[in-house]
């Protein structure tokens, strides 16, 4: 299984010289299978130039978390979704308020939008992602309600030979400290258990989540601990504070990589989410990737130290 | 999901009575005892920490609900149980055996928490001393 990053922010897109090296777009990542199948999780506005990747895909399946703005205003920019030889699929939260279609049909609408979702070219299904596992093709997926604001699903994905877990947006620590709960009592740990790689919110620093605790997104400690807690293998912190520059970020993974170590894990084993990190996991251990655009990481990270192994 | 992780309307419900001084306590679909929060572990006279899950036989030979003779009463014939199990609120008062009478008389307040069509993951109960916050 491949993963690769084409958008890691939070909120809200943040552009600019100061966050080239992890980039500002928002949440979207492409997971690639070992039948080269492919899916994308979320469709922020990195789909945009992931859907320039994809002229000659018919068949696209997108499975969104949830409806929020950053997870879905890529959509109306997705290539694909105007050409009419493309098939479309999106998975989504259901809610007892209306169908998947309707709501993103409010974003994709007057006055938001200059065009409505039936006048797309494309051809394009909407699915309520199930509460039971599901498949597509050989591909399982799981999806769980996670704390987050609004209707809001985990994903746990299996190609049979690992496992990914992607967690954007999730507060598993509101209410209660991590540390004294039990494992059945935290949301999304059944998703993550044990996942060769798991993707998850680090928005906040933990000085910054006191002011922000029920906005739905995690401090760094209460990440750590969460990841530590499930036994992920490998651990990507993704949604990252638009406030945040990228030497901000770098301080945050210098900060994560340090508490990792202490928590007992290798340095390599996590890292802060890149526009352009590919990690391609599945047999020994994770094989981490940093491409050049947009981000021409600098410093010591584990992408890089990967990347010069082979 | 494995058997022990609990739906997240358990979780954000445990959150919420974590952080309340109304005497509370959860019980998931299948009637088991899940939670108990400090205000109803100070009204009972045991921590949930030292009590632990219990399924609904347990709880009752523990706690009650008591006859007015202070025989157990089955928890079938409670309407709370009944409204929770057909997943509708509820309100109603019986006796339980507590820490400072041996058994009190408590109006109890049961809510059913439903996330999905396939029915309700277990309810939320709120309970008062008969009596507390009357006026007059």
């Amino acid at each position: 299984m491949k993963v690769k990053v084409w958008g890691a922010r939070g909120s809200v897109p943040a552009p600019g010289p100061e966050m080239n090296r992890f980039g500002g777009n928002t949440s979207c990542v492409q997971v690639t299978f070992k039948d080269e199948s492919q899916l994308i999780l979320d469709a922020g506005t990195g789909i945009r130039a992931l859907g320039l990747q994809l002229a000659d895909a018919s068949q696209v399946g997108i499975i969104l978390t949830h409806l929020h703005l950053d997870h879905i205003q890529g959509l109306m920019f997705f290539p694909p979704c105007f050409r009419s030889d493309a098939e479309i699929t999106i998975w989504g939260p259901s809610s007892p308020e209306t169908s998947l279609e309707n709501r993103i049909a409010r974003y994709i609408s007057a006055p938001l939008s200059p065009v409505e979702v039936r006048e797309l070219p494309c051809s394009v299904a909407f699915r309520e992602a199930p509460a039971s596992e599901w498949k597509i093709g050989d591909i399982e997926i799981r999806a769980e309600a996670v704390t987050h604001r609004g209707p809001t699903l985990g994903y746990r994905i299996t190609d049979g030979e690992s496992t990914l877990c992607y967690i954007p947006d999730h507060e598993p620590a509101l209410g209660a400290p991590l540390a004294s709960l039990g494992d059945e009592w935290i949301s999304g740990y059944d998703l993550a258990k044990d996942a060769d790689l798991l993707i998850h919110d680090c928005q906040y620093t933990d000085d910054e989540y006191p002011a922000h605790v029920g906005w739905g997104h995690s401090g760094m400690e209460d990440t750590l601990t969460f990841a530590h807690r499930v036994g992920a293998k490998h651990v990507l912190l993704f949604h990252h504070d638009p406030l945040h520059t990228d030497v901000k970020l770098e301080r945050m993974e210098a900060q994560a990589r340090k508490r990792w170590i202490e928590m007992g894990h290798e340095r390599k084993s996590i890292e802060l989410a890149r526009e352009g990190t590919e990690i391609e996991f599945g047999s020994v251990e994770p094989l981490v990737q940093a491409t050049e655009e947009p981000a021409s990481t600098t410093g010591t990270s584990a992408a890089q130290e990967l990347s010069t192994r082979g | 999901m494995t058997p022990s992780q609990k739906p997240l309307e358990l979780i954000l419900a445990r959150n919420l009575l974590t952080s309340i001084s109304t005497p509370s306590f959860l019980v998931d679909g299948s009637g088991t005892m899940v939670f108990y929060n400090e205000a109803a572990a100070a009204f009972l006279g045991r921590s949930f920490e030292e009590a632990g899950q219990m399924t609904a036989e347990e709880w009752l030979a523990a706690f009650g609900p008591l006859s007015k003779d202070g025989e157990p009463v089955e928890l079938d014939e409670i309407s709370l149980t009944q409204a929770v199990q057909d997943g509708q609120p509820a309100h109603g008062s019986f006796r339980i055996r507590t820490a400072r009478n041996g058994t009190e008389t408590v109006e109890a307040a049961a809510f059913p928490l439903v996330a999905s069509p396939n029915g309700s993951s277990g309810a939320m109960i709120m309970f008062w001393p008969r009596g507390v916050g009357e006026t007059g």
